[in-house]
């Protein structure tokens, strides 16, 4: 990858999360980048364009981030569902974080068949399935139903950090998940 | 309609339930009647950004549960409704709501798991939440006469014996009974201990012999000390048999 393609990707990245996607204009990102409308305009097409390969790359980011963590740090599958939220909580309370990518985005585009929104929810659910996988390594019956129950946590606890930066609720979410996942390991 | 800043909403849970918990929890439960109720507009979408009337509603019934932060509970709890009902409404089949549910119910634990025995009481199902609170009545008047028993117990005891008032058990003073010894009182207390652990149940209940059913309704569920060593024989002869489940209250009402 270019490395001017890899600049503009990054600082595209930095305006959409911190000012929103829609408020972000080209001219301000290639402004900021130090380059040109037409370079941007030669590695992606569209601004739309530029909005799905930012996503995609922050997500890649994020589950590589997470998985190398989780792998590094613990062998059995019990052990890394539990841990799951303490390294979410380590990401989310990092002065570098500022939201989630689909999080964001579908937020930003409610419209369903929007190409930004559909990226957005298929995001939603590989992380769920992330989660799911992770719960059924562990042995969990009811994968589906754990995996539903902490991404909702996780969302929840995301969206209001999102709105203010030091709330408690991802101290709280990861404790309500110590709860669900003990409960759910012993049935 | 934007359901999540109704008054509707707000009447609705606000007659939903006597206890801050339940109101808190039906949240759910009201949200998928709404989504599942017949011709009503529902792809409008939901304000996304706050919801402030339901967040404060929340404020207040956190604050009354005793949650450690009750505006953090609250919010997390709107953004989680939020978020399920919206996937209620692409998923119908993901049972979104009521998997939310348990989320927020285990948040609300997360959040009080300081107040131990009195939450656990209140998550309960009515007969077991009164089969507990009697035992520890029991227990609390056997406590009496342990000098061993510490002083912490006893304001647990005091609370729970406010929660079994409803067993109309909490404003009595057992009678004193000498024929209750410390052997008995500190049986009951093992139990005592074993049970607050867990979620008790015991169904059979119904099929009590009539002449047993005095006992077990006033000794058992209603907390009163027994009369004497052989109602307490019964009585114990029923606590014995009630089973209980020593995995999380949560999974453990889920099934």
């Amino acid at each position: 990858m270019s490395k001017l393609r890899e600049k503009i990707l990054s600082t595209a990245s930095l305006l959409f999360q911190t000012q929103g996607i829609n408020a972000t204009g080209v001219d301000t990102i290639v402004a900021e980048a130090g380059t040109t409308k037409m370079t941007l305009y030669k590695y992606f097409n569209s601004k739309e364009l530029l909005i799905l390969e930012v996503l995609k790359q922050g997500h890649q980011d994020f589950q590589t981030w997470l998985n190398d963590k989780l792998s590094a740090n613990s062998k059995k599958p019990s052990e890394k569902l539990q841990q799951l939220f303490d390294y979410i909580e380590e990401w989310i309370t990092s002065p570098d974080f500022h939201g989630i990518g689909f999080m964001k985005a579908s937020a930003e585009f409610p419209q369903e068949d929007n190409p930004v929104h559909r990226l957005s929810n298929e995001q939603s659910l590989q992380f769920l399935d992330y989660i799911q996988h992770l719960a059924a390594e562990a042995k969990i019956k009811d994968a589906e139903g754990l995996a539903l129950q902490l991404s909702l946590l996780f969302k929840g606890a995301v969206q209001a950090e999102q709105m203010r930066r030091g709330s408690d609720a991802i101290k709280y979410a990861k404790k309500a998940a110590k709860i669900l996942i003990d409960g759910a390991l012993a049935s | 309609m934007d359901i999540f800043n109704s008054p509707w909403l707000i009447h609705m849970l606000a007659k939903s339930s006597k206890t801050p918990q339940g109101r808190l929890l039906n949240l759910f439960d009201i949200l998928e009647d709404w989504l599942l109720a017949p011709n009503l507009q529902k792809t409008s979408e939901f304000s996304y950004q706050t919801n402030p009337i339901l967040v404060n509603y929340c404020t207040e019934q956190a604050r009354s549960l005793g949650a450690e932060n009750p505006s953090v509970l609250a919010e997390h709890i709107v953004l989680i409704a939020h978020s399920a009902a919206l996937q209620a409404l692409e998923h119908p089949s993901s049972n979104s709501l009521m998997h939310a549910k348990k989320a927020a119910e285990a948040l609300i634990q997360a959040q009080t798991q300081k107040a131990g025995v009195y939450q656990t009481l209140k998550q309960t199902p009515p007969i077991t939440y009164a089969i507990t609170a009697s035992i520890l009545i029991m227990i609390g008047v056997g406590a009496m006469w342990l000098p061993a028993v510490i002083q912490t117990e006893k304001t647990e005891l005091q609370r729970a014996r406010i929660a079994a008032s409803e067993a109309q058990a909490a404003k009595k003073t057992a009678p004193e009974n000498k024929a209750l010894t410390a052997i008995e009182a500190s049986k009951m207390y093992a139990k005592y201990e074993l049970m607050r652990q867990g979620t008790c149940q015991f169904p059979e209940a119904l099929q009590i012999p009539d002449k047993h059913k005095a006992i077990y309704l006033e000794n058992v569920v209603g907390g009163k000390l027994p009369a004497d060593l052989d109602d307490l024989a019964i009585a114990n002869a029923y606590l014995e048999k009630i089973r209980c489940n020593y995995t999380p209250m949560l999974m453990a009402t889920s099934k």
